[in-house]
């Protein structure tokens, strides 16, 4: 009863949210070029380094055009590695004078003792770092020897900070789903106080490659891993936005699933694409800042985002689900839009069943 | 987990506070954490000119500026109840030397600006 309420009330927030839709977050795809060349390298960021970087004064230029930014507007940038890009500070610092806050998703690479003081200074509050599990297989996923070495020493950097919040995320596939529970402990060794765990979907170089994706038995696995985690506060456990997971969802994250691609998160893309998400099918593009302003586009446009009867088809059609689900994670759906590519759900129940 | 319990509290607070708690799939988590801008500029106490290369540190803390050329420095901090500057000239004799100075600052609002003079060793 209690839960049908929660639930109802979820889904009343969630139909306010979307009608005022107040723009929160948005992901500067400031660089394709990156120093790694990962095994799951399109499945959530671009593959392509074939683009020059975006100029700062372009995208400031499409910042402006926001005239009264909300108060917890963050620009989050991402790439490629961002951190290649030289002029992060000067943008950040920027940003900050217009009153919006920013942060970084990196690889960590170059997440040196020189670069945490720059970029604090310059005011980043928020980073992400990724981190794919024990040496070995981390360096297999991440396609190149020492990367680990590299990444913990960026970790130790950022967990010394109290003025960010900081998080690992791991992409969990077979060869690190073992390791879960001896990661979790390193991390806590190392000071880190939240960890994000996704899985990989089958697009970019993943889709030839099974061994970064999991099949419904290990993917229960993981969420019974993360609910088992959630009851301890060592640390904070959560399995990422990316789909929503039926009787799971009270257990693996802090809130009920909402996509909320083109809802409150935005993004700009390298080749100044206005979308929402940057792992998102680069099809539903809904402007372009070097021909329309970006707010214009983000208050006018962005329709089916949100509104989603659209992708009411496939098994999505008759899913007793989906007034929760939605229709999954947008990125979920690419190519001919005629199903959702991945039902995290579905996964879920098909283990359960195989399992009684 | 002091950020935690903000969390819970910002979150619990009512539906429209809660549309702001979230992440996206891949991006970072929310910026929650106050900070102030602390700004300034570094002279020489004798000849009121600017001095270049003082690193300007917050104590028990990695991070440093260094002044530029007009002895301007600027960057943001963690907002505490109060904040100890170190300013320390690491240069050797290039640029002049100078003796070390501590400024402790209290009653913080977002931003601050610093006039701060250095008395020649």
């Amino acid at each position: 009863m209690l839960l049908r309420l929660k639930k109802f009330v979820f889904r009343k927030f969630k139909n306010s949210a979307i009608k005022h839709h107040e723009l929160n977050y948005l992901f500067w795809e400031c660089t394709t070029r990156c120093n790694l060349n990962c095994l799951h390298c399109g499945s959530d960021c671009s593959k392509s380094s074939s683009f020059q970087d975006m100029p700062m004064a372009d995208f400031l230029n499409a910042i402006d055009t926001i005239e009264k930014p909300s108060q917890n507007l963050m620009v989050v940038f991402t790439g490629g590695e961002p951190l290649l890009r030289n002029d992060i500070e000067v943008c950040g610092k920027e940003l900050r004078k217009r009153g919006i806050k920013w942060s970084i998703v990196s690889n960590g690479h170059l997440y040196s003792e020189q670069r945490h003081n720059s970029l604090l200074n310059a005011g980043m509050g928020a980073l992400t770092i990724s981190l794919d599990g024990l040496k070995d297989s981390h360096n297999w996923l991440r396609n190149k020897e020492k990367s680990f070495d590299k990444v913990i020493s960026a970790v130790e950097l950022a967990a010394t900070s109290n003025r960010l919040n900081f998080d690992v995320v791991t992409c969990v596939n077979q060869r690190n789903l073992k390791e879960l529970s001896q990661l979790r402990e390193l991390l806590i060794r190392r000071g880190v106080k939240a960890w994000r765990l996704f899985t990989i979907i089958p697009i970019g170089r993943a889709v030839k490659n099974s061994e970064l994706l999991l099949t419904d038995r290990q993917f229960l696995e993981l969420m019974n891993f993360i609910a088992e985690c959630r009851k301890s506060n060592k640390i904070n456990v959560k399995f990422s936005c990316e789909g929503y997971v039926g009787r799971y969802e009270p257990l693996v994250r802090d809130s009920y699933f909402f996509c909320r691609a083109g809802i409150n998160i935005g993004s700009v893309l390298i080749d100044g694409s206005i979308s929402a998400c940057p792992n998102i099918d680069r099809s539903f593009s809904q402007g372009n800042i070097y021909k329309d302003k970006l707010y214009e586009v983000w208050q006018n446009k962005f329709e089916p985002f949100r509104n989603r009867q659209w992708n009411k088809v496939g098994q999505c059609k008759t899913c007793k689900e989906y007034k929760d689900c939605q229709g999954n994670g947008f990125h979920n759906w690419n190519g001919d839009m005629k199903n959702v590519f991945v039902c995290h759900n579905k996964k879920i129940e098909n283990s359960r069943k195989y399992l009684n | 987990m002091k950020r935690s319990w903000l969390k819970k509290i910002i979150g619990g607070l009512s539906l429209t506070s809660a549309m702001f708690v979230f992440q996206a799939c891949y991006g970072t988590p929310q910026d929650f954490g106050l900070d102030l801008l602390i700004e300034g500029q570094v002279k020489a106490k004798t000849t009121g000119l600017p001095i270049k290369g003082i690193k300007v540190s917050v104590a028990q803390n990695m991070q440093y500026q260094i002044t530029d050329e007009n002895g301007n420095f600027s960057f943001y901090t963690e907002m505490m109840d109060k904040v100890k500057l170190e300013f320390a000239d690491v240069d050797s004799v290039q640029n002049g030397t100078y003796a070390n100075r501590d400024t402790v600052l209290t009653d913080l609002s977002e931003k601050v600006y610093l006039n701060i003079l250095l008395e020649n060793k």
